[in-house]
């Protein structure tokens, strides 16, 4: 039986964990169900994160525009790949929302990985990684508006990579 | 109304407060929707707090989104 000393805790040797961002006036914001805070989901050995992912923000939130897997890191004893889920503000709806500031990047060395990765730095190279996209790849391009493709442009592109 | 209360927290922040069968209920369905996880009873029981005498608490929702 899995034990959750600490509370009900998100286990298992595959995480996502979701940034869910909405373009609020000229600014990007973070949210979700569970506060604007990262999202875990479990991700099962049969799944595909991507689907997972995709339908459990479908069905708590609301049809995202996009879902995009931006980076993976090692941490909390599993691999956690973090995902983008761009939704529009329609569907914020009560959640808690904050503006998403802007940071440097964790950086590790040439062989290992950095030695800490604050969520702030996982969102901003996720934010980066749709800079990429959005000048890169048609399909993603075509679902971000105007507001969001110029708010990325003032991000440095990068794409999808190994934060520790 | 002496039924003994459990309190059953998620790290995300959700927080549970009720009978035993209300809070295994309501963490369940908190797992299953929102973190792809589906413990089991016991599972849910390991994880609880017991709050004895604690009366006429009503058990939390589990968080609906903003639709």
């Amino acid at each position: 039986m899995t034990r959750f000393p600490d509370g009900f805790d998100v286990q298992g040797p595959v995480q996502a964990e979701v940034f869910v961002v909405w373009l609020a006036g000229d600014h990007l914001e973070l949210t979700g169900p569970c506060g604007a805070v990262p999202w875990l989901i479990e991700i099962g050995a049969a799944d595909h994160p991507v689907d997972v992912v995709t339908r459990i923000v479908s069905d708590v939130i609301g049809d995202p525009l996009l879902v995009h897997s931006t980076s993976w890191r090692r941490d909390r004893e599993a691999v956690i790949l973090s995902f983008v889920a761009v939704i529009d503000r329609s569907l914020v709806g009560t959640m808690a929302s904050v503006p998403i500031e802007r940071t440097v990047l964790a950086r590790g060395e040439a062989t290992a990985a950095p030695q800490e990765i604050a969520t702030t730095q996982v969102v901003e190279h996720g934010l980066r990684h749709l800079a990429w996209l959005a000048v890169d790849d048609p399909v993603v391009a075509a679902e971000l508006s105007a507001g969001w493709r110029t708010l990325l442009a003032t991000y440095v592109p990068e794409p999808f990579r190994n934060l520790g | 109304m002496d039924d003994e209360m459990i309190t059953v927290r998620c790290v995300c922040g959700w927080e549970t407060t009720g009978a035993e069968d209300d809070v295994i209920v309501a963490t369940t369905e908190h797992g299953r929707r929102l973190h792809n996880m589906t413990p089991t009873r016991d599972e849910v029981l390991a994880m609880a707090v017991a709050r004895t005498q604690v009366q006429d608490s009503p058990v939390r929702q589990p968080g609906r989104g903003g639709r």
